[in-house]
C-alpha cells in the first residue's frame, strides 16, 4: 500500500481527473461534511463519491472522510469539492474556534479525555 | 448558517466539531508515537499528495506534467460523543513543507510542542511560528530513557518562553502521559478564549 511505487498516485490522480485541489470555496481539513442528497439515479459518479454520500449521511469531518476511503486528504478534497458543486453534499465554513468552543464543550472535552 | 435546506441534518450540522490540536516539533522526537498512543483510528499516516510544490496552483495541467511529492501526515481521532471530535495532526517536520503548516494550523485549538532535551533547538521553529500567530501551545517534553530529567525552568529558558507558557513533561507512549498533555494544552487554550468573549 505504501513505498515509493507510482502506480497507486496515478491511479489517485486519475479519480481526480489530474486535480490537486478542490474547487470552490477553500474548506478546513476538519470541516464537516454532510450529505444533502443520495444522487440516486446518477451513473456519473464514481464508486469513491457514492462511499462519501453514504458515509456523510452522518455528518463527518474532511478527515475521517479520508480515513475511510483510505485516500490521501488532498484527493479526498478534490472528490468533496465535486460533490459540493454538484449540491449533493455540504461543507461547512471555517469558524474560530472562539465561536465554537464554549464552556460547556470545553467541558465535554476535557471530561471525554480523562474517560479515555 | 445557510442549512435550512438540509431537512433531518439541519441541527446535526450545526452541532458536529472537530477540533484541530498540532503536535509539532523535531525530527524522531515522537510526534508519530504520540498520536498513535491516543489515537482510536488506526490509519495514522496517509500519503499526502502534494502536486504543486512550489509551482503554483495549475488546476488544468495534465498528470504527467504534476511534481508529484508525498509526505507522511500523521492524523488521528478521538470522539468525544457522536458529533464532537479530536484531531491530532502531526506536522510535517521537514522545512519545505511549510506551507502545510499554514493550513493545519488555520483554526486550531492549540498545539503540543515536543522536545527532546538533547536536542532543545530543534523545536525553536515550532515555537516561533505559534507565537508569530498567536496560536497558543504547550511544550511537552518527551522524556526518553536515559534522557536528564529536565527542570521546565531550564528549558524555559533555552526556549525563551514566557512565563505563561505550560511546559509538561511527558511519555509519549504512555497513554495517561498524552491525556495529560492534551488537558493541560486545552485547558490553557480555551482560557483565553473564554476571557476575551
Ligand atoms: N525510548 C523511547 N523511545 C521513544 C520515545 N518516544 C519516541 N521514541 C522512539 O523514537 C523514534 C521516533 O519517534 P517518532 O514518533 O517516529 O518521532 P517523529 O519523527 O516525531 O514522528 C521511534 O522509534 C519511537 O519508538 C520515548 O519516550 N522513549
Ligand atoms: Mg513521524
Amino acid at each position: 500500500m505504501s513505498g515509493p511505487d507510482p502506480g497507486p498516485l496515478i491511479r489517485l490522480f486519475g479519480l481526480t481527473g489530474g486535480r490537486a485541489r478542490p474547487q470552490g470555496e477553500a474548506f478546513d481539513l476538519v470541516a464537516i461534511v454532510t450529505t444533502v442528497s443520495m444522487a440516486a439515479g446518477r451513473a456519473d459518479l464514481m464508486r469513491e463519491h457514492l462511499a462519501v454520500l453514504t458515509l456523510c449521511r452522518r455528518p463527518c469531518p474532511v478527515a475521517d472522510v479520508a480515513a475511510h476511503l483510505r485516500l490521501p486528504l488532498n484527493i479526498t478534497r478534490v472528490l468533496l469539492g465535486d460533490l459540493r458543486r454538484e449540491g449533493l453534499v455540504t461543507i461547512d465554513r471555517p469558524r474560530p474556534v472562539t465561536q465554537t468552543i464554549d464552556e460547556r464543550i470545553y467541558r465535554e472535552v476535557l471530561n471525554g479525555l480523562r474517560r479515555l | 448558517m445557510g442549512y435550512a435546506a438540509s431537512e433531518s441534518g439541519a441541527t446535526e450540522v450545526a452541532s458536529a466539531l472537530a477540533i484541530k490540536i498540532l503536535i509539532a516539533g523535531g525530527f524522531g522526537v515522537g510526534k508519530t508515537t504520540m498520536v498513535g498512543t491516543i489515537s482510536e483510528i488506526r490509519p495514522l499516516h496517509t500519503e499526502e499528495l502534494l502536486s504543486d510544490l512550489g509551482i503554483g496552483v495549475d488546476d488544468t495541467t495534465g498528470v504527467e506534467r504534476k511534481t508529484t511529492t508525498t509526505v507522511a501526515l500523521d492524523f488521528g481521532r478521538i470522539t468525544i460523543r457522536e458529533g464532537l471530535w479530536l484531531y491530532l495532526f502531526g506536522t510535517p517536520g521537514q522545512d519545505r513543507f511549510w506551507f502545510m503548516w499554514d493550513e493545519l494550523a488555520l483554526g486550531a485549538l492549540g498545539a503540543v510542542v515536543l522536545a527532546d532535551t538533547r536536542r532543545l533547538r530543534e523545536c525553536f521553529p515550532a515555537v516561533d511560528y505559534f507565537e508569530q500567530r498567536g496560536i497558543p501551545f504547550l511544550v511537552a517534553v518527551n522524556c526518553f530513557d536515559g534522557a536528564r530529567r529536565h527542570d521546565p525552568s531550564t528549558v524555559r529558558r533555552a526556549l525563551g518562553l514566557g512565563a505563561l507558557t505550560p511546559i509538561v513533561l511527558c511519555d509519549v507512549r504512555d497513554r495517561e502521559s498524552v491525556k495529560d498533555v492534551l488537558t493541560n494544552l486545552v485547558t490553557y487554550a480555551v482560557k483565553g478564549t473564554f476571557s476575551s468573549t
